[in-house]
């Protein structure tokens, strides 16, 4: 028995067998097992539907004694790209914040092992930011950069050939930075406001971010939490004497307001 | 009846268990020159854990040709070709058995985000081939896979499982 030493997946492979007289033929490989009765001698065809995995294959003829071959069914030429991106939010402005893995298979989603080069280009809006030809090693391309400047939509492109894949990553505003308030008495107490509340990099930060607004005074500490919204947070503190109100939202602070006693 | 039942069961289960499913799956992992990442000692241990599980399986459902065993160690493309392994030799009466198995895995690649790493087994053991339970050829293989396996919920899964001839 004579079988190729290697196959491509996919297509039709031919055994050849020596001898006079009948024979049963098998061939075990991954998602297939299958048995036949032949006439030595002649050929044995494997249909293409028979070697769609990727993998090894062994096929044995049996007579009197059973003699064995083995051979393997690589990949055939890309025909998908699995993609994967992360994180799908992400802070501006942070060192190796997004990575993507690119992983080409064939149509019977076999990995493709031999090297492909595959294009990643990242893109803002309309302009590039970012691009990298990988080749495949394995069958794993992949890349690591920095989040960009500014809050928004980045597209992430992994192409190989003809294939391509696409994926969004939501780069948003990082930590508050220099927090500012303004404050005034009201009959209710003192009705305190950040400015808009924007990252180093000028993003707004997004609504629903707490921000800490902590009044000292004669009887003591309180603090309220508040919410971004619209772009400012508010809080109403009760605190009729002389007032000493700071602010924070996760590791940012603001400014002191101090705020003289109740007339 | 009852009775005669577990005896019965007790007597398969002797008998199984003296064939390859139940030979040791010895698993060595390597993790120290994956890239990009670092594998974490407590993720090397569960990969570990999860990938001898998985040959465990395979020899589990490729002897007695069920698929219950490919359930919980096997996603994608793996459990695809290996459900098609098992229902075609139920067609077939063919069966394997993978007796004294013994894995040298190497994790090549572990993704920036852990979400899937790459492992590079080379595999040694008996391969047994049975016609109705005849055996009709056996020999020691030793065999290079590529696999590719996924975090899920509470273990890693095999997501891709293919022989290679070389790395």
């Amino acid at each position: 028995m004579h079988a190729p030493a290697s196959a491509i997946a996919g297509e039709e492979v031919t055994i050849s067998t020596n001898g006079s007289g009948k024979a049963t033929f098998y061939l075990l490989g991954p998602g297939v097992s299958r048995k036949s009765d032949v006439s030595l001698g002649s050929e044995v065809q494997l249909k293409a539907q028979d070697l769609q995995n990727a993998g090894e294959y062994f096929a044995f003829l049996c007579s009197d004694t059973c003699r064995s071959s083995s051979f393997y069914v690589t990949a055939a030429k890309p025909a998908s790209l699995t993609f994967l991106v992360h994180p799908s939010r992400v802070p501006v402005g942070q060192g190796d914040a997004v990575s993507g893995v690119a992983l080409p298979f064939d149509q019977f989603r076999n990995l493709v092992l031999t090297p492909e080069t595959v294009n990643f280009h990242l893109l803002e809006g309309t302009a590039s930011v970012f691009s990298r030809s990988s080749q495949t090693r394995d069958g794993i391309a992949w890349f690591r950069t920095a989040s960009q400047k500014s809050a928004g939509t980045l597209q992430v492109d992994a192409s190989l050939g003809d294939l391509s894949a696409r994926r969004a990553v939501q780069q948003v505003a990082s930590d508050p930075c220099n927090l500012r308030i303004k404050g005034e008495r009201t009959k209710a107490g003192i009705l305190v406001q950040t400015e808009p509340v924007r990252d180093c990099a000028g993003n707004p930060v997004p609504d629903g971010t707490i921000v800490s607004f902590t009044a000292t005074d004669g009887n003591g500490r309180s603090t309220v939490d508040a919410p971004i919204k619209q772009g400012v947070a508010r809080a109403q503190l009760e605190a009729p004497g002389a007032t000493v109100i700071s602010v924070a939202s996760g590791v940012a602070m603001g400014n002191e307001l101090r705020i003289g006693a109740q007339p | 009846m009852s009775r005669m039942a577990t005896i019965f069961a007790l007597l398969l289960a002797s008998s199984l268990s003296s064939y390859g499913a139940d030979s040791p799956v010895r698993v060595q992992l390597d993790s120290t020159k994956a890239i990009p990442r670092s594998v974490e000692s407590l993720t090397e241990q569960v990969i570990l854990r999860d990938y001898r599980f998985a040959w465990t399986s395979i020899a589990q459902a490729l002897e007695f040709n069920t698929l219950d065993p490919l359930e919980g160690a096997f996603t994608g493309e793996s459990k695809q070709a290996l459900s098609q392994s098992v229902t075609s030799q139920q067609r077939t009466g063919l069966s394997q058995r993978y007796v004294d198995q013994n894995h040298k895995v190497q994790a090549v690649f572990y993704a920036p985000e852990g979400d899937v790493i790459e492992l590079h087994d080379t595999a040694e053991y008996q391969l047994q081939i049975l016609d109705s339970g005849k055996l009709i050829h056996e020999e020691h293989v030793v065999v290079h896979y590529i696999v590719l396996m996924t975090p899920a919920a509470d273990r890693w899964m095999v997501r891709h499982l293919q022989a290679v001839p070389q790395f």
